[in-house]
């Protein structure tokens, strides 16, 4: 019987470089094909933030750079009451909108995740305002609150009250735009939850129902906590945008009466552009980008809470 | 389909390797390639002057349509010259054209500007000086719109680092937009003189919401401080003082914003909303007396059937005086880019719109609001459109705003504390005077601490 045995590979001393080459070759292929991807992330992303703390950093004369700035764009924005003013506005603006937001997003969602007939013109006509452009929403607004022509004026007054004149009061003009960001972006919430909501398993629902649980405590104990990673990345989304809001109160207000409804967004606008502030409006924005990430992970880490005690 | 699969789609890692970065390069390289081809494509294919194309730039606006549409493309039929004309909107084309004339990019030859502008471009060197570019300027151009071109300015207040220096052109009006009296004919026959006056009649005939007494823009900002400044003017106030310090919070600014305030009960209670649209809509649908507005509703819109209910009933002067007329003066004015690749040509547009064949034309087609004394005076002109002798003499009455490139700062500032003057004074139905002493010292304030913030720039 012949015996066989694996063929030895002679040795070939010309072939190992190529392997190593290959080896490089491996390890270094994902990195290239990512670099485009990576270079026109940076152009887009990446060198916006870098030019905009540069900005930061800079005074400005007569719209030219002329000389570094060091941190005084930042203390002058520190020592700015209207920036705080602002910043008072805006989280007042945030807190109340996105809150609502979540709420009626929610509460839509459930309504509409077990609704067989009609569900797909329920939800078409749900998120139709989600696909208005944001400056179009300022404009159709700022023509149903238009105290000669629109129709809320007279509405009130047909029920006996007074004309509220929405936009021409500091109150009633900050809630005035909240009801607009509401009407547009309660949409994406309902979208979002009505997601979670159908990827929620059934098993643990059916098994409480059974066990007795009421439609409250179902609610509460089972659906809340399988859905609050996917409303946690809602809200976060939310928060991300509404601190940025600017379209539709810029058409509406521009930040008015007297200060009324000026979000930081408004305020450093006016600052670099109208004023030719860059630098101060630069570090208004950079505050701006803090002020985003810090509320988001408060929002986060009060959802992780809810999401453990409601697990307890 | 796997990559192999035929002899056309072997692709082996070198080749997906050599594609990959030719493609990177490709990227990398193509705003360079942009640029290039942009900056030699408005280097023009001539090298003389005039012949070359003219490339002008400006921002939307309806008083700068028959410019755009007709008087460009009459210059091009003249002199054979081509010539680009490109718009957008307000805020885009002001940073557009800051951004050009700041890098020298040449993408422009003449900036189309709001005389507010003037102050930075010409401090900041973003447009030329029309005098070394040896521009000829008519003659009979009105010299208050002219002084509207000069930097630093020829009168009142000027920054520190050019307090001596002689004043110089920098751009040319091409439209003198300035504040005008609009009043209903039904119910003055003949224009009011005073503000007193315009008070007494709204007194006595106005009965809103069907006729109010007055309509003005209150929203923060620019706006509501346009509907202030005739006033402020007219009873002897000053924006800024020939010092800097604001001039608005004195006993005459009080009393010229007191007397707006006192109009309130005969205004709609929207006022503090109010922009020009709301405002001269009141007007055109025959529902207010009187109100101060730029030339650009007369030629546009109180005589057109399509937008007005007031076709011919509504009559134009020169804003109403207390101690003197004071209406505010904001013209469309032009400029030579700092980069502009072809200046030669530029000045010679400039030259020819402003001459006086073609600004009587513009005043007697259109009624548009010509820079010449004698095209606003044309008597086949002004037959046709009543409006423009008043704006000749308001022009010559007009109050140029503050000179400087914080002019829009502190409008925003005195625009905010008017705007909530106004909504204070709707609730409070009185007390008018402390109301407008109250907002017009914070106004001061603030402004005051802009003022010691850049005192390097000013003092």
């Amino acid at each position: 019987m012949a015996v066989t045995t694996a063929p030895v590979r002679p040795s070939e001393p010309g072939r190992r470089p190529d392997a190593g080459r290959r080896a490089g070759l491996d390890r270094a292929l994902p990195w290239l094909l990512l670099l485009p991807a990576a270079i026109t992330l940076g152009l887009v992303s990446i060198y916006p933030i870098y030019a905009g703390v540069h900005a930061s950093l800079t005074t400005y004369l007569y719209g030219r750079p002329v000389a570094g700035a060091g941190l005084k764009n930042y203390t002058d924005t520190w020592h700015d009451p209207v920036f705080w003013q602002a910043m008072e506005v805006t989280l007042k603006f945030v807190l109340i909108a996105v809150t609502v937001e979540t709420v009626l997003g929610l509460g839509l969602a459930l309504l509409v995740a077990n609704v067989v007939r009609g569900a797909r013109w329920i939800r078409m006509s749900i998120l139709a305002p989600m696909t208005v452009a944001p400056v179009v929403v300022g404009v159709i607004w700022r023509l149903i609150y238009e105290s000669e022509t629109g129709f809320v004026n007279p509405l009130f007054t047909s029920l006996g009250l007074g004309a509220p004149n929405v936009l021409s009061h500091e109150g009633s003009a900050f809630f005035g735009l909240v009801l607009v960001d509401v009407w547009e972006w309660t949409p994406l919430l309902f979208l979002i939850c009505l997601a979670g909501l159908q990827s929620i398993p059934q098993e643990p629902l059916e098994a409480a129902a059974v066990d007795g649980a009421g439609p409250v405590r179902l609610f509460f104990n089972h659906t809340l906590p399988l859905l609050l990673p996917v409303l946690a990345v809602g809200v976060v989304l939310r928060l991300i945008d509404a601190v940025g809001t600017f379209d539709q109160i810029f058409v509406l207000t521009r930040g008015g009466p007297g200060t009324a409804t000026q979000l930081i967004s408004i305020y450093a606008y006016n600052t670099a552009f109208n004023f030719t502030d860059y630098g101060h409006g630069a570090a208004m924005l950079i505050a701006l980008l803090a002020f985003a990430l810090l509320l988001v992970l408060v929002a986060l880490s009060l959802m992780r809470r809810a999401a453990k005690r409601v697990a307890q | 389909m796997t990559s192999g699969s035929g002899p056309s789609m072997k692709w082996s890692r070198r080749s997906v390797l050599k594609g990959a970065g030719l493609g990177v390069a490709a990227a990398a390289a193509a705003p360079l390639l942009a640029a290039c081809g942009s900056s030699g494509g408005s280097g023009g294919s001539s090298s003389s002057g005039s012949s070359k194309k003219i490339i002008i730039g400006s921002f939307q606006d309806p008083a700068m349509a028959p410019f755009r549409d007709k008087y460009v493309k009459q210059y091009q039929q003249e002199t054979g010259t081509a010539v680009q004309y490109s718009e957008t909107s307000y805020d885009a084309w002001y940073q557009a054209c800051k951004s050009d004339g700041l890098n020298k990019t040449g993408a422009y030859d003449i900036y189309v500007m709001d005389d507010n502008w003037v102050p930075e471009f010409a401090a900041g060197g973003i447009v030329q000086n029309l005098d070394k570019l040896g521009l000829k300027v008519n003659p009979d151009i009105l010299s208050k719109g002219l002084d509207q071109g000069y930097w630093p300015p020829k009168e009142g207040a000027r920054l520190k680092a050019f307090k001596n220096d002689t004043p110089a052109l920098y751009s040319l009006v091409i439209i003198d937009d300035v504040n005008l009296l609009y009043y209903d004919t039904r119910h003055f026959s003949s224009p009011p003189e005073t503000w007193d006056d315009i008070y007494t009649a709204m007194k006595k005939k106005a009965h809103p919401p069907q006729l109010y007494g007055w309509s003005a823009r209150g929203v923060k900002g620019n706006p509501v401080v346009q509907t202030y400044l005739p006033l402020l003017n007219s009873y002897g106030g000053n924006f800024v003082n020939d010092d800097w310090s604001p001039g608005f919070a004195g006993p005459e600014g009080v009393a010229a914003l007191e007397r707006l305030l006192t109009f309130l009960p005969y205004m709609s209670p929207s006022t503090p909303e109010f922009d020009t649209d709301q405002e001269t809509s009141l007007m055109l649908q025959g529902k207010c007396m009187a109100l101060t507005e730029y030339t650009g509703t007369a030629v546009t819109e109180i005589d057109n059937p399509s937008d007005s209910k007031v076709v011919g009933k509504i009559n134009m002067a020169t804003t109403p005086k207390q101690v003197k007329n004071g209406p505010a003066i904001g013209t469309f004015i032009c400029s030579i880019a700092s980069g502009s690749p072809n200046p030669e040509g530029a000045v010679k547009f400039l030259e020819w719109f402003t001459s006086d064949r073609i600004q009587t034309q513009f005043a007697r087609e259109g009624g548009n609001a010509a820079v010449t004394k004698t095209a606003l005076n044309d008597p086949q002109a002004a037959q046709k459109y009543r409006w423009l002798p008043a704006i000749a003499q308001s022009v010559q009455l007009s109050t140029p705003k503050p000179r400087t490139p914080d002019e829009p700062k502190f409008e925003d500032i005195l625009g905010t504390q008017l705007n909530l003057a106004l909504v204070q004074a709707l609730q409070q139905k009185g007390g008018y005077e402390q109301i407008a002493q109250k907002y017009l010292n914070v106004a001061k304030g603030q402004m005051q601490a802009v003022l010691e913030q850049n005192k390097n720039i000013y003092f």
